[in-house]
């Protein structure tokens, strides 16, 4: 039987309480007319019942029309205020000071997704934590707040009522007390019910939901076309649905017992029970036909206010445990950091005996799988992808890496920009640890075009210039996107560098082809002056004439910079002082293109290979 | 770009296709599960009348009979009568909710999204490009199912509400005709309650845009792809401010319209609460105490009634109104999901089988262009593929060489032109039998979260395919990979579902879905550009063995990679959108144009000054 973590009463307290502190702090308005409504209508609500009470006790125990009158003029001058109150507030101003606190939540998260290590986008767990925080922890603080204030609306509105029950006769209070007692506890029971389930099938909605994506999705729609992937994918449609009904099998006789007991059998009984009761005490002439009406009104109205208090109260364990994952990741501190924020200029940087695993690579603590998260094992993870690698790159210096598929290439750059800390072994910069420099500050020395770089949806000048573009940077703009080879694209759009990037919310925007794109990601690096460059396979997504004149332009624009390209075309390494030869994690082979070509090693295989075909093809001509 | 937002803003169906769509749900529920339908709208039914039997008429009931001396044990009688009969139909549906309810739902949503699934495999690829059309298909998709069973919910409410409204005015009628005058009061009132829906709709039709922004810049610091580039330079300073300007905006929407919807909603309530309630009550009141019922006014326990009775009617009113706005509303969504699935597909096979040797496939004349696209992608392509020829095709970015590969495989049908096989239009061809006798591996090929072997074989796998995997794995050179997988075949891909998946590199990828190409043995092979993300050792390796594989079919493949054309038969070089040379690669070098232009560029790098010299 799956068990429900644990959380005590306090906790979930602390939780919500944390959250409502953070509610008051960003948007104290907020809180406090959300305090005031639920009061307010707690006792429009209790005045309801006991204008009724009154009116009847009026009408059939000998009140004269006119005091009958005067109670109906009271309710309606209640009305005609508090209406005003009430739309002025959900139409108004409710909903601007959620969008605030909206914004405050936002800006915090932001700031804090930004820091995050990048080595927690690598744990599913976190991550998914992560992206529940980004998307829904605003949403869940409205929630709090305002089920907070009908919370409050409750409690006033159905103590108010106790009261009047229990001076007409404590014995109805106490009838009524007893069968909201019973329902609290069943609830609890179908509530640990309901969370069991949850947890049992929330993986076969992801599934479900992972289908509908690729069903969806234009990405799949060729290989929905060419093969027969759709018969694969309705039977694993149809596995999850059976597997859902098990499930659902599995727990509805459950729900029955607890909802069953609490609602039908002991509200119902208690009811008639109550009617009969009130019936034998009007036969001995203890009631009045009156009273007798408004206590049953009042009852069902406890009732109903009972039944949303228990509901509303089991919500804030949710609560409760939603905004643990949000405080957790409010807390959780970024393991890459560094104090030193004065990064002097670039003499030289020195890998020494540098080992890596992703699978131990800062890993990151995070309380909220303590409790039944055990990372996956499986062979092959945690592996070393870097192997005591030693190598020194100086200023001016040009350097390719090379090597296959999986040598390490690409998180090799990753350390370098210490995007992760080595697991062994330490890199310098200028002779010092870079693990000693503030991450920001370290990685504003290099500028990199990542393989899977991205376009953002701003103006191709804020693209370029990374955000930080004034109009002063224009000449800059301009030059950078010359030297990507931009220039001739450039001049078909109507807009020049103010033209607004991809279509994500913007009808108007421009998509540009991978290629074209790629030179924007190019033309980044040459806009500002980095004392490193880093590119990471610059040409993928070029053709060949395309990856010439970058070839060239790269040459022309670095003659006084270092610059670290990594490519498998061993076309461009010629360019390169030195080639760094990589093969599954371990620096194999350095030295000049000539030299590793006369060593008749492995990098000398490799450029065989591929120019093989093109001497092959010259000698035929 | 059309105006979009204007146009489904003016949209509203007729009264006839609101009902239709809305039927359209109820059928399609009904076909699923008939129980689940027949017994959910029976409950609304009790329901409705044990709610009136338990209210208002229990309490005139017995208020009466006290009051006109009736012997309390008939009281009693009824009221035992009516706890007994409520207990055991609570019971009874608590049971149905609890146990048939979940399951025969499920039904329905299966029974319903598989619908949409057959559907979505079927429309022409063309659908995906068009955004008014795959903007009603993600609808369709997301919402299909809900907009269904809201319906249900809808008509089950709105019987409810009959049932009280009919049981609650006759009692009225009874008891004081004039009354009901005070219950239609509301209507009235829908004037302003539609007023003050359409500043709440303009409001939120105005939030849509800003949304979208929001949204976006959401992602940019929560996914993985953005992580990087977020990390390392001042993008994030655009985007927050970006973020303050969408919550700026949304303050201005709210402040636009919040003040028409406070007023006109504060008309509507006042106008039931007030006027309505309390009016009735007065009235009530005024009867009973000063006309009396001895002069034909009403007794203590009809007045009694009324005061809860008004309530109930003004609110079954106010509900039963907002219940027909809803089916408007279900209507509009169900209207897309209808569109979707009654599209007819534009691309529609023949009959006719495809030998399964293959063919020679002829190109006529083939102009495409994309739909909204000012200019053709594909001139007047002409060429001839003949039986076991292996054709590079080159060219720069953007020269039409993947639409061409599409074309080919009949994802698109062109404009003009046509394609043949052995003399016979494609088009006659059963378009899975046609599609089915071609290999392919697209550059922005897909995994998908399944086996290796679901994977390689993208279809259900059959007696002795195994064996052909392994094949497929060793010659596209990711069978060390897979080896080293602790389930084999049988490992499911990324970690999505399974926490014992495995990920693989974008080059491992695409290793995998070459096995696709030897694993099948189809007459037809189509690569674009498959070896990208491969070193130069894997590339050789995979080029050596994918020519070996292929002895005897036909082949297409991509490459920007020139020197890989040298092992095709033909090179075919295109050149915005038209075939600019054609020929072996010596003939082409012969000819010294474009192709061998850019072939010397590309050597010039490996072999230096040899070649630098002549280019």
């Amino acid at each position: 039987m799956a068990k429900r973590p644990k959380q005590k009463f306090f906790r979930i307290l602390c939780n919500n309480a944390m959250m409502l502190g953070k509610i008051a702090r960003y948007v104290p308005m907020y809180f406090v007319l959300m305090l005031a409504e639920g009061v307010i209508w707690g006792l429009l609500n209790s005045a309801q019942a006991l204008f009724m009470f009154h009116l009847l006790n009026a009408v059939d125990g000998g009140g004269t029309f006119a005091d009958a009158l005067r109670i109906i003029a009271a309710m309606a001058a209640f009305y005609l205020l508090a209406y005003i109150f009430d739309k002025w507030y959900w139409c108004i101003q409710n909903p601007l000071m959620k969008q605030k606190l909206h914004l405050r939540m936002h800006e915090e998260l932001f700031v804090k997704a930004r820091s995050l290590d990048l080595a927690c986008f690598d744990d599913p767990e976190f991550y998914n934590d992560f992206v529940w925080a980004m998307n829904e922890s605003d949403n869940r603080a409205v929630a709090v707040i305002e089920d907070t204030g009908k919370l409050i609306n409750r409690v006033v509105a159905s103590s108010t009522l106790f009261g009047v029950l229990f001076t007409v006769d404590p014995i109805i209070a106490a009838l009524l007390l007893f069968s909201y007692v019973i329902a609290v506890v069943f609830n609890l029971l179908a509530n640990r019910v309901g969370f069991a389930h949850d947890k049992e099938t929330n993986p076969l909605w992801r599934k479900k939901s992972y289908i509908n994506r690729v069903y969806h999705l234009a990405d799949y729609a060729k290989e929905l076309r060419i093969r027969r992937a759709d018969e694969l994918l309705m039977r694993e449609y149809d596995e999850n649905t059976e597997k859902i009904k098990a499930a659902d099998r599995k727990y509805g006789i459950r729900y029955f017992l607890s909802y069953g007991i609490s609602y039908d059998l002991v509200g119902t009984v208690t009811f008639f029970a109550l009617i009969l009761y009130m019936l034998g005490q009007m036969e001995s002439g203890l009631l009045a036909a009156g009273t007798f009406a408004a206590s049953v009104t009042m009852v069902w109205r406890v009732r109903w206010f009972l039944t949303d208090l228990i509901d509303r109260l089991t919500k804030y364990a949710k609560h409760s445990l939603y905004i643990e994952k949000y405080r957790e990741f409010m807390a959780f501190t970024p393991a890459l950091q560094g104090e030193i924020t004065e990064v002097p200029p670039f003499e030289s940087l020195e890998l020494r005996d540098v080992s890596f695993s992703y699978r131990f690579a800062a890993h990151p603590k995070y309380g909220f799988h303590e409790e039944d998260y055990t990372p996956p094992t499986v062979e092959g993870d945690g592996e070393n992808v870097l192997r005591g690698v030693n190598l020194k790159i100086t200023r001016g210096e040009k350097v390719a890496i090379v090597g296959y598929n999986g040598a390490g290439k690409t998180t090799l750059i990753k350390l370098i920009m210490r995007l992760y800390d080595p697991t062994e072994g330490t890199i310098l910069y200028n002779g010092v640890d870079i693990r000693r420099y503030d991450p920001e500050a370290y990685r504003r020395q290099i500028g990199t075009v990542f393989q899977d770089f991205r376009i953002f949806a701003a103006s191709v000048a804020e693209n370029v210039m990374n955000g930080e573009y004034t109009s002063e940077d224009e000449s800059r703009v301009l030059a950078a996107l010359d030297a990507a080879d931009f220039t001739e694209k450039l001049q078909t759009l109507e807009e020049g560098i103010q033209t607004h990037l991809t279509r994500e919310f913007k009808e108007t925007g421009t998509n540009l082809s991978g290629g074209e794109a790629q030179k924007i990601a190019i033309a980044r690096v040459f806009a500002r002056d980095y004392p490193i460059m880093i590119m990471d396979e610059p040409s993928s997504a070029l053709d060949p004439v395309a990856e010439y004149n970058l070839n060239r332009s790269i040459l022309d624009h670095t003659a006084d910079k270092t610059v670290i390209f990594i490519s498998h075309r061993l076309s461009t390494t010629r360019i390169a002082d030195r080639i760094y030869m990589f093969d599954t994690g371990t620096l194999v082979e350095s030295g000049s293109h000539e030299e590793l070509l006369a060593r008749e090693g492995k990098y000398a295989e490799m450029f065989r290979v591929q120019a093989e075909k093109y001497r092959l093809a010259e000698t035929e001509t | 770009m059309k105006p979009k937002t204007n146009d489904e803003k003016k949209k509203k169906l007729s009264p006839g296709r609101t009902a239709s769509n809305n039927l359209f749900a109820l059928r399609n529920i009904w076909r699923a599960s008939p129980l689940y339908l027949a017994v959910y709208l029976g409950s609304s039914l009790l329901y409705g009348m044990l709610d009136f039997l338990s209210e208002s008429y229990l309490l005139r009931r017995v208020v009466n009979g006290i009051d006109s001396g009736e012997d309390i044990r008939g009281i009693v009688r009824y009221v035992l009568v009516l706890g007994t009969v409520m207990l055991v139909c609570y019971l009874g549906m608590r049971l149905f909710w609890n146990l048939v309810s979940p399951i025969e739902q499920r039904k329905v949503g299966a029974y319903v999204e598989k619908l949409l699934f057959r559907q979505a495999a079927e429309v022409e690829l063309a659908c995906y490009e068009d955004p008014a059309f795959y903007d009603k298909y993600v609808k369709a998709m997301d919402e299909a199912y809900s907009r269904m069973m809201k319906v249900m919910y809808t008509l089950d409410n709105l019987i409810a509400r009959v049932v009280a409204l009919a049981a609650n005015s006759a009692l009225l009628f009874v008891i004081d005709p004039w009354l009901i005058l005070f219950g239609l009061f509301p209507l009235l009132l829908g004037f302003f309650r539609r007023l003050a829906n359409v500043a709440r709709h303009d409001m939120e039709s105005e939030r849509k845009p800003i949304n979208r922004r929001a949204a976006y810049v959401r992602r940019a610091f929560y996914q993985g792809e953005y992580a990087k580039e977020m990390r390392i330079g001042g993008m994030y300073t655009t985007l927050l401010r970006d973020l303050r300007e969408t919550y700026a905006d949304f303050r201005r929407v709210i402040r636009k319209h919040g003040l028409r919807r406070a007023i006109y909603g504060y008309i509507d309530v006042i106008g039931l609460e007030v006027v309505t309630i309390l009016g009735a009550t007065l009235y009530a009141v005024w009867s009973t105490m000063c006309v009396g019922s001895a002069n034909g006014g009403m007794q203590v326990g009809d007045c009694i009634v009324v005061l809860g009775s008004i309530g109930t009617i003004s609110y079954c009113l106010n509900n039963l109104l907002q219940n027909f706005a809803e089916f408007g509303e279900h209507a509009l969504f169900l209207e897309d999901v209808r569109y979707f699935l009654d599209y007819e597909p534009a691309i529609r096979g023949g009959t006719e089988g495809v030998p399964s040797e293959g063919g020679e496939i002829a190109v006529r004349g083939l102009t495409f262009r994309y739909a909204g696209s000012e200019q053709d992608t594909l001139r007047e392509i002409d060429f001839v593929w003949h039986h076991g020829e292996r054709i590079a095709l080159v060219g720069s970015n953007g020269s039409g060489k993947t639409t061409l590969v599409k074309l080919l495989l009949r994802l698109y049908d062109p404009c003009a032109g046509e394609i043949t096989l052995d003399g016979r239009p494609i088009r006659d061809f059963s378009l899975a039998a046609y599609r089915g006798s071609f290999s392919t591996v697209f550059q922005d090929f897909k995994l998908l979260s399944l086996s290796v072997r679901d994977n390689i074989l993208l279809r259900p796998a059959e007696e002795g395919d195994d064996a052909r995997l392994e094949a497929a794995l060793a010659e596209s050179g990711a069978a060390a990979r897979i080896a080293r997988f602790s389930s084999g075949l049988d490992t499911i891909l990324t970690r999505e579902f399974d926490d014992r998946g495995e990920n693989l590199s974008v080059g491992e990828q695409q290793k995998l879905s070459l096995a696709r190409v030897f694993a099948d043995d189809c007459p037809f092979v189509l690569l674009d550009e498959p070896s990208s993300a491969l070193d130069p050792i894997a590339e050789y390796t995979m080029f050596e063995n994918m020519m070996r594989a292929t002895r005897g079919k036909s082949v297409i493949f991509i490459s920007h990679r020139l020197s890989s054309a040298v092992l095709a038969d033909r090179v075919i070089m295109m050149e915005d959108g038209r075939i600019a040379e054609c020929g072996t690669h010596a003939e082409l070098m012969e000819k010294d144009g474009k192709y061998a232009a850019m072939f010397r560029r590309q050597a010039e790098n490996y072999l230096g000054s040899e070649v630098s010299v002549n280019g």
